[in-house]
């Protein structure tokens, strides 16, 4: 025991723990607090766990979770394949071809972010129902015969991945225009073709950042519920809301959640796995850009295809449907009020976007800065909220807030004032609510581009006797600009398409697009609804385009 | 076997040249190292002769085929060149042994032929590593067997040393051009360093400015340098302005440049007239020992200064120096 | 082109925030507001809050979202909850709120005497506004009214795969099961669901309107939908839509013993009401027969006063039997609904 050095002794629980004591600084305590802020929510879902399951979990489990497990397991299953398929072949052949369209095409892929998945869901249905666009189109062929359905789980698993797959498109295409090109020309040189040198080396090599991207668009993809419940196809959300509204059982709904949250997890640590993996490949950034190549015209309209396919049927198929729609119901739905909402809807998306990624950057950096080691996983609990159910995650924000204001009001009533309730159902409840659910799409982007910094650069501006915070401001967060633009861009759009959170805690006569469309919607007035749905689409189209501009730039 | 017919080259549409009219010839099997300092267009002239970047204008021609001109272009992977980049480029996700599999997969008896060039280069038993877990030495000589490894016809190494620390340097500069010279591979040699570039080349080609202006055998570069560019790449030089001809009380052309080696400044000479034709007087400003010499910092009565070198420890603060007529270098300008 | 965007991030703080705070200001400062939580997101249901504004002078106020949302809304906020009425869309969610002690008793005669007793709660604590019939819809080239009958008919022979039928976590199917519950208690209710779902047509999907589109295009005989659905799409902008609901005929089931399965949207005083007599004369409001025309004229649903007629396109269906079940009983037996459509797989 008293060897001094000795294994056991540096790694007693007394030396640790002393070692623990001295690491722990500010930041390490800055990080924990932020963390348990916006993992509160969560916590009062999770706490709900120790009062186990209501009485018709039995029944559920019995009948239902099968179902979930299996409808779950196909959409992540086949929507990884759709979104890779769509996101990695668009993303390689704009950046390393040159055919007509190209400029035009490279934020033409990002559009169909702008479109809530559950009205490409609506739209869909309604080219390929009877007496939809393509019905009469098969009808006016004299091709009656033909039906295609799409109401079915392959259709849900189509419609969401031309919904989600610019997310892998972005991330690759990042990596492919600014990482790859030195190792690009070390395999042309070793007199290597353009298909071996993609499925051999620029694949693996953008693996991590497809995979990052992948994680989004599953989180996504299991936490839908408007698409998956008009579709009739039952996962584990639509179960959570069944479970919690139809069997008034919240206690059942939580633990679905917590299912749900284990597969996100399981998710998660897969990714880290994968970085880790290819983890050693050079963070140098190369200045050189990757260099397009031009091959024969008939070739070049063949990749124009190739690219627009993913377009058309993500963004000119069902905006064409809804403005078709538009057209015929105009007359009855248009109102001037819809630029005051669209105003609205943008103001509340642009400030939420910025108060996100303003944590995303807290918990980053402030995690960066401890010298204990495990904070940085512990900051990576935060992100947890993009993978549940928005409704949920506005239960689980009303808990603490009303506790809250409760307290509040008893305080203040002591003064004689009479207050009411002060956060809920104002702004701050919303605010508060978007940056649990989104603090991963902010926090991604920025914590990728913070990797590519070499520690050196803040160090050297450390021994200088610069401190952290002034380091960020004058060193680190001009390097990383890019990333947090295209974060607040992402957050933004997310926001602007979000339902279930701002439906449960919006402020009221204060309105957004997405409800609107909502509240066509779900009363079967899906033509109605396609006004809103364009307005959704043409307010995200402007920063879309914005942040295409960005990683050009870069 | 390359022959490089008037290259020209601009990144900004003809308002500035990377390269401009560079024209040589490269024989089989030489080892051609090409110097200029940073921004002469050296990197863009191996660029061009690998495909990586078009030529404006110009020709090159390897093996009686031409690979680019203003109306063909061969593609790089169909090129047979070789490339050896600065930082190595190894692919981090594949094997010693994959990354140098990679060009050769449809050789036959690849992995032979891979083993062949392990045992080369002297790491036979590493094929099973990653490039991360190597040292850079070694990773440096993974990318060269993994440019050999396709028999290319011509290889170019770009800067290849410049990553290594001085000593590792020698060393490995001396192991590469052993393996290379087994292959009898012809070499093209991008460097700023002048000491590697004499050490291993038959010919060096000095760029300036995109400007090729001296390819020479190495001896005679250093004998007779086309301009005082090429004259103080090889050694410290200082001209012979007129301030210096009026100290020394030399006379020399008018439409010529003249410049003088500083080693060849001699210190206190003995004898006046036996060993320097020019003579004057300098203050020593300062002194630093360097080993067994001792370098000065002097200060001539017209108020010029100059660096020389002496092996003498106990010089006065008042000096003799003085050069020899046949050292002075000439340069038509 | 960064000052264009900077100047429009400003203005549109400056609408979202500034509004938010004008609307507080308004609301301490006169007290003349209703807030309206409600799951009837229609329209027309716009137009007859501003009608009430206009010969009121009080602020209607509202949130949207679904019933269920709003009701674990009004749970959470407790006593502190802004709300005055909860309008929902079906009879259970109402009944489901006052078991939880959500909403209150009122005394108004208004409603007492126009509501007909078996669609308003027997302790005043909620109020049918509209009523709304699931009926049968069938394709009238292929089947003739003739060969349906009742709900408990559909489990024959005769429908085998021709059933079309959404989804059971729609409350229309749930408040369907829970009223078959009522009649013919849960094991008869089990065998009935387990009928329906040999008889479907295809798994359930899709909106009320989709079943109809399914049975035009031949993928069933008869769907289960509510009567509304077809006044709209007789009334849609959409040309292909009318056609296909023209292809449809309608039925009302069980005309002979207790009458279609009825359903209410209807509305309530919450419990913590801080506007309570706003909140009356709210929902006195909407039983007015200006608001009962509108409901009926723009949504295609049958008024709960006898005295209003139903639009033109709904009422050439007829006058039919109404199932006199104590509504109650669709709140109570919701629970009991969902678990049977589990145990019988009916999606």
């Amino acid at each position: 025991m008293k060897q001094v050095g000795s294994n056991k002794e540096t790694f007693s629980l007394k030396s640790r723990l002393k070692r623990l004591k001295r690491d722990s600084n500010r930041w390490s305590i800055f990080t924990l607090i932020i963390v348990l802020f916006l993992a509160l929510p969560i916590i009062f879902i999770g706490v709900e766990l120790f009062s186990g399951p209501g009485e018709t979990w039995s029944h559920i489990v019995q009948h239902l979770l099968p179902e979930y497990i299996w409808n779950s397991l196909y959409l992540v299953v086949f929507c990884s394949v759709l979104v890779l398929l769509f996101g990695v072949s668009s993303a390689w052949l704009v950046s390393r071809f040159e055919f007509p369209f190209r400029k035009q095409l490279e934020w033409l892929l990002i559009l169909p972010l702008a479109i809530p998945s559950y009205i490409v869901g609506y739209a869909y249905a309604g080219m390929f129902d009877y007496g939809g666009s393509l019905d009469l189109f098969f009808r006016a062929m004299n091709f009656d015969f033909i039906r295609i359905d799409i109401m079915n789980r392959a259709g849900l698993a189509f419609v969401l991945s031309i919904s989600l797959f610019p997310y892998v498109y972005v991330s690759a295409r990042a990596f492919f225009l600014n990482q790859a090109n030195n190792l690009l020309e070390a395999s042309k040189m070793l007199g290597v073709g353009e298909r071996k040198t993609f499925f051999k080396l620029m694949l693996p090599l953008a693996r991590p950042a497809i995979v990052a991207g992948l994680v989004l668009v599953l989180m996504e993809v299991l936490n839908d519920y408007g698409a998956a419940s008009y579709y009739g196809v039952n996962t584990f959300t639509t179960g959570i809301f069944r479970s919690w509204f139809s069997l008034e059982e919240p206690e059942t709904a939580v633990y679905l959640s917590a299912l749900l949250i284990i597969i996100i997890f399981a998710l998660i640590l897969f990714e880290k796995w994968q970085v880790r993996k290819v983890k050693f490949t050079s963070s140098k950034t190369n200045n050189t850009h990757i260099q397009r190549k031009e091959t024969k015209k008939s070739i070049q309209w063949v990749i124009f295809s190739v690219v627009f396919l993913p377009v058309l049927l993500g963004f000119v198929l069902p905006v064409g449907q809804l403005i078709y729609w538009a057209f015929i119901t105009a007359s009855t739905v248009f109102d001037l009020e819809f630029i005051l909402i669209s105003l609205q809807s943008f103001g509340i998306a642009i400030v939420s976007a910025l108060i996100t990624v303003f944590f995303a950057l807290l918990l980053i950096y402030f995690s960066k800065w401890s010298a204990l080691r495990f904070i940085k996983n512990i900051a990576r609990i935060g992100v947890l909220g993009y993978a549940i159910p928005g409704a949920v995650i506005a239960i689980g924000i009303m808990i603490p807030t009303i506790a809250l204001d409760k307290w509040l009001i008893d305080v203040l009533a002591q003064f004689g004032i009479d207050s009411g309730l002060i956060i809920n159902g104002t702004l701050i409840a919303l605010f508060y609510a978007y940056a649990v659910r989104f603090l991963a799409v902010a926090y991604n982007p920025i914590d990728s581009t913070a990797l590519k910094v070499d520690n050196s650069i803040p160090d050297s501006s450390k021994v200088l006797g610069v401190g952290n915070l002034k380091t960020f401001f004058k060193i680190e967060f001009p390097l990383i600009k890019t990333g947090v633009f295209s974060a607040v861009i992402l957050v933004f759009i997310d926001v602007m398409k979000e339902l279930p959170l701002t439906l449960i805690l919006k402020p009221y006569h204060i309105d957004t697009l997405a409800v609107k469309a909502f509240e066509y919607a779900s009363d079967e007035m899906v033509m109605e609804a396609s006004i809103p749905s364009l307005f959704i689409i043409f307010t995200a189209m402007i920063p879309v385009i914005f942040l295409n501009k960005l990683l050009i730039k870069k | 076997m390359l022959t490089i017919k008037s290259l020209s080259k601009s990144f900004d549409k003809g308002k500035n040249y990377a390269l401009e009219d560079v024209s040589f010839d490269l024989k089989a099997g030489d080892v051609c190292a090409i110097v200029g300092e940073s921004g002469s267009g050296k990197t863009t002239l191996v660029r061009l002769i690998a495909g990586l970047e078009r030529p404006d204008h110009g020709s090159i021609v390897l093996e009686d085929k031409v690979i680019a001109s203003v109306d063909k272009f061969v593609q790089p992977e169909k090129r047979k060149i070789g490339l050896v980049f600065q930082e190595y480029a190894l692919f981090p996700h594949l094997t010693i042994f994959d990354n140098i599999l990679y060009g050769i997969s449809k050789m036959k008896n690849k992995k032979a032929r891979v083993q062949e060039m392990l045992d080369l280069v002297g790491l036979s038993d590493m094929g099973k590593r990653y490039p991360h877990q190597l040292s850079g030495g070694q990773q440096q000589r993974v990318a060269l067997a993994r440019a050999l490894a396709p028999k290319p016809s011509l290889l170019i190494l770009d800067e290849p040393f410049s990553n290594l620390d001085s000593m590792l340097r020698t060393q490995l500069r001396n192991e590469v051009f052993d393996i290379i010279k087994k292959t009898g591979v012809t070499v093209l040699f991008v460097t700023h360093d002048t000491q590697d570039a004499l050490s291993v080349a038959d010919e060096i080609l000095i760029l300036q400015k995109g400007k090729v202006v001296q390819k020479d055998a190495a001896a005679n570069l250093y004998v007779k340098p086309n301009n005082l560019y090429v004259a103080s790449l090889f050694g410290d030089t200082v001209q012979i302005n007129k301030n210096l001809q009026t100290a020394f009380h030399c006379p020399l052309k008018e439409d010529c440049c003249h410049a003088i080696r500083n080693e060849k400044i001699k210190v206190n000479p003995t004898t006046y007239d036996s060993d320097c034709d020019y003579i004057t007087t300098a203050q020593v400003i300062r002194k630093v020992v360097l080993g067994d010499s001792i370098q000065l910092l002097l200060k001539l009565e017209s108020g010029e200064q100059l660096t020389v070198m002496t092996k003498d420890a106990n010089i006065s603060d008042t000096i003799h120096i003085g050069f020899n007529s046949k050292d002075i270098l000439e340069f038509n300008q | 082109m960064k000052k264009v965007l900077v100047t429009i991030v400003a203005f549109a703080l400056f609408t979202a925030c500034g509004d938010n705070s004008t609307k507080e200001v308004k609301e301490t400062e006169t007290g003349q507001v209703v807030n309206v939580y409600t799951h009837r997101h229609y329209e027309p249901d716009q137009n007859i809050f501003k009608m009430f504004e206009e010969q009121t002078g009080i602020k209607v106020k509202v949130i949207n979202a679904s019933a269920d949302e709003l009701i674990q809304k009004m749970k959470m906020e407790g006593k502190q909850s802004p709300a005055d009425v909860l309008i929902t869309v079906d009879a259970g969610r109402l009944s489901r709120a006052k078991e939880q002690g959500l909403l209150q008793s009122i005394q108004s005669e208004v409603l007492e005497n126009a509501i007909p007793s078996h669609l308003q709660d027997v302790d005043n604590q909620w109020f049918g506004l509209t009523r709304r019939a699931r009926i049968i819809a069938y394709a009238k080239d292929r089947v003739k009214p003739e060969e349906l009958s009742t709900y408990e008919d559909l489990v024959s022979e005769r429908w085998k795969g021709k059933i079309l039928v959404r989804s059971s976590s729609n409350i229309y199917n749930q408040s369907l099961m829970a009223s078959i519950i009522a009649n013919d208690g849960e094991e008869g209710a089990k065998k009935w669901a387990e009928g329906i779902v040999a008889n479907m047509a295809r798994s359930p999907k899709g909106s009320d309107r989709d079943q109809v589109k399914a049975v035009v295009a031949g993928e069933g005989d008869i769907a289960i939908v509510n009567s509304y659905y077809i006044g709209k799409m007789l009334n849609s902008p959409d040309a292909e839509e009318v056609a296909t609901a023209q292809k449809i005929g309608i039925f009302f089931p069980n005309q002979e013993d207790r009458g279609t399965h009825i359903n209410v949207s209807g509305a309530g005083v919450a419990k913590y009401a801080p506007n309570k007599e706003n909140a009356i004369r709210f929902i006195e409001f909407l039983i007015s027969e200006e608001a009962q025309t509108v409901f009926t004229n723009a949504n295609f649903e049958y008024p709960i006063l006898e005295s209003v007629e139903p639009v033109e396109d709904i009422k050439v269906w007829g006058d039919f039997k109404e199932d006199n079940l104590e509504l109650n009983k669709l709140g109570e037996n919701n629970k009991k609904a969902v678990l049977i459509f589990d145990e019988t797989g009916w999606k």
